[in-house]
């Protein structure tokens, strides 16, 4: 514009925005062909705290295959990333809970993809007893405030060789809205009988249980807490040392959450049409009992399509590469097929 | 005191009285004693949270404190170990600077209008009655405000929203105690400064400004070193990055309160490391403006001249 023209500014305005945005439109095409290294520009993105551990070293890992690519992903709990991202504040978003009626997104404008799966432990601090069975029925009623001591005979039963101390046992839960929650409460609302507390992002816990901020914040309180027990996503618990139990499964067996016992979880799950699914509870001796799968959301078509190129660009690389960088921070890569449908997914996206 | 209170009397010669604390009573000294005692209990009561705030911070944060903890990017991973708050240090400059820069220009003006030319009318008795509401205003509802009438506005965290937040809290403070400081200056100046023909602008630009911009410059430094520490408005406004963002108009940006509280909540040794070294960075800092700016109050203060 360093031509003056004036008096014909809106004629030339007009002109310039238009071939703005053909050099925009024709500068998108050859990238999408040349690989995502030649990608430059800026995605904010904020949501779950579970997969938190997994999508910054990925997120930094990218960084090397696209250097000028630049990806600010905040932990602020499942409820609120759903929140920014039906604001528009971020560019996509992580959960571990699919989107409610509560969340303010309109359906069919977000498509989920599916990502990682990670266990949920059962973490508690009671150095007399490091390697406790707890049955899915005990989980409920310790969570629900039924089980109060560790010595109760529900808790003996499955323990024998076990001395179990009378510490009063504190519940340390979610105090934001978190997808964790809203997986471990599906988990104990539809595997147990005693489990009356509902489920959903956010419950009621009863009254003397402690609230904390993130995966992270419960296990500081669990950490801190002697006799606490709480819900932790398993990269986090690892990362904190806590203790964990052994959970059992649908088939009766004890099991340690580990990476194999998720995946063995992720074979036997059901894949709705939008690429949601439930793995918790799935069947098989090796399977651990309380899986969670964890999903980004993107939007169906974006204004800006730089913007759709970076997105598509990061989450096919996270689908793809990424994917091997997950098992070295405890999370469980997702299963061929489904790995397939979530690219289908992400080639929807429109700009 | 306009009424002098008789001084003891002991003789008619015209001998000064003798005032030394010998000649009280012996309950008197021993009232005085206690009272000198008691008082100093209090002082040093009063200064301990202090230091051992201080010495907390240095012993735990002094150990990961180097170049690099002040320059390299914050680790994205927070179970890793080792440094990096270089994007929080440059954000809390960042946005407290320009917090400041909207803040103090705005609250000094105002002070001047509310004791110089408001005086008592309506007008000013309202603005300083809501000035004093507003310092009351908890800083987590003012970052709310912010979001709702700033970022979702403009669909984008960041660092300038901080800044307004920032800004919006310091308002008040700035206001009502450079108002005070302005109070002080003597009306005999005013006049005198009238008198040899001044304009009432010009007595308030070299006359009044100057003598109580020592007292101005403390007040908006308290202002800038609580803006410095909040925490809340700015994880409302401001989102996060990991790797230094200077400009407030694009992109998120981050604090070092902001870090110390996403730190301080982790688990993880490095994390927690990081925050005790960001505490003592940001003490540092707050510390590095006071003394710059009584330098500066110092050199324009009248008196000196």
């Amino acid at each position: 514009m360093t031509v003056n023209v004036r008096g014909k500014v809106l004629p030339l305005l007009a002109a310039s925005a238009l071939a703005l945005g053909v050099a925009a439109c024709g500068g998108s095409d050859p990238d999408g062909n040349a690989g995502t290294s030649d990608l430059s520009g800026e995605l904010t993105a904020s949501g779950a705290s579970f997969p938190d551990a997994y999508y910054q070293v990925a997120i930094e890992a990218y960084a090397e295959v696209a250097p000028e690519v630049v990806i600010n992903y905040n932990a602020t709990g499942s409820s609120t990333g759903k929140k920014e991202f039906g604001e528009n504040l971020v560019d996509f978003a992580g959960t571990d809970s699919l989107v409610g009626e509560d969340d303010p997104l309109e359906p069919g404008s977000f498509y989920y993809i599916p990502t990682v799966a990670a266990p949920i432990t059962i973490s508690y601090n009671l150095p007399e007893a490091p390697d406790l069975q707890l049955g899915q029925e005990v989980v409920a009623q310790i969570f629900q405030g039924d089980i109060t001591t560790w010595d109760d005979p529900a808790i003996a039963e499955t323990n024998p060789d076990v001395e179990l101390p009378a510490t009063a046992i504190t519940i340390a839960h979610r105090s934001d809205g978190s997808g964790t929650t809203s997986n471990f409460t599906t988990f104990l609302d539809e595997a147990t009988e005693s489990w009356n507390l509902g489920s959903g992002d956010v419950v009621e816990w009863p009254t003397g249980s402690q609230g904390a901020e993130k995966n992270t914040g419960v296990a500081q309180v669990i950490q801190q807490t002697e006799g606490a027990i709480g819900y932790v996503d398993l990269a986090d618990a690892e990362g904190s040392g806590l203790v964990f139990a052994a959970v059992e499964n649908l088939d009766g067996e004890f099991v340690l959450p580990t990476i194999a016992g998720t995946t063995a979880g992720l074979d036997g799950a059901e894949i709705n049409e939008d690429l949601s699914y439930n793995p918790l509870n799935a069947a098989g001796a090796e399977a651990y009992p309380i899986t969670a799968p964890t999903y980004l959301i993107v939007k169906a078509s974006y204004d800006d399509p730089q913007v759709a190129e970076l997105v598509k660009g990061f989450v096919t690389w996270l689908l793809t590469d990424g994917q091997d960088l997950a098992e070295a921070e405890l999370f469980a890569p997702l299963p061929a097929s489904l790995q397939e449908q979530a690219l289908a997914q992400l080639d929807k996206i429109e700009s | 005191m306009t009424a002098t209170t008789s001084p003891p009397r002991r003789t008619r010669t015209g001998e000064p009285p003798d005032l030394s604390t010998q000649s009280l009573s012996l309950r008197r000294r021993l009232a005085n004693r206690g009272m000198m005692l008691v008082i100093t209990a209090c002082i040093v009561l009063a200064v301990l949270p202090l230091g051992l705030v201080v010495f907390e911070v240095v012993s735990r944060g002094g150990g990961v404190m180097s170049w690099e903890f002040l320059t390299a990017d914050i680790p994205r991973n927070y179970r890793r170990v080792g440094p990096g708050m270089g994007a929080a240090v440059v954000g809390t400059l960042v946005i407290t600077g320009m917090a400041a820069l909207l803040a103090i220009p705005l609250g000094v003006l105002g002070a001047i209008y509310l004791n110089e030319y408001g005086r008592t009318t309506t007008l000013a008795r309202f603005i300083r009655t809501m000035a004093d509401v507003m310092t009351g205003v908890p800083s987590i509802v003012m970052g709310l405000f912010i979001y709702v009438t700033w970022v979702l506005a403009i669909g984008e965290k960041n660092g300038f929203g901080g800044s307004l937040a920032l800004a919006c809290l310091m308002l008040p403070i700035v206001i009502r105690s450079s108002e005070e400081m302005l109070r002080l200056v003597p009306d005999e100046l005013r006049q005198a400064s009238a008198a040899l023909g001044a304009r009432k602008w010009r007595t308030i630009v070299t006359v009044v400004l100057p003598s109580a911009i020592s007292g101005i410059t403390s007040g908006s430094l308290l202002a800038i070193a609580r803006a410095a520490g909040e925490t809340a408005p700015i994880i409302v406004t401001v989102g996060i990055i990991f790797s230094a963002n200077p400009d407030p108009f694009s992109g998120g940006n981050t604090t070092l309160a902001a870090q110390i509280y996403r730190n301080a909540t982790l688990t993880f040794e490095g994390a927690q490391e990081r925050a005790w070294g960001a505490a003592l960075t940001l003490i540092a800092i707050v510390l590095l403006f006071t003394i710059v700016a009584r330098f500066i109050a110092a050199r324009f203060a009248l008196k000196e001249r």
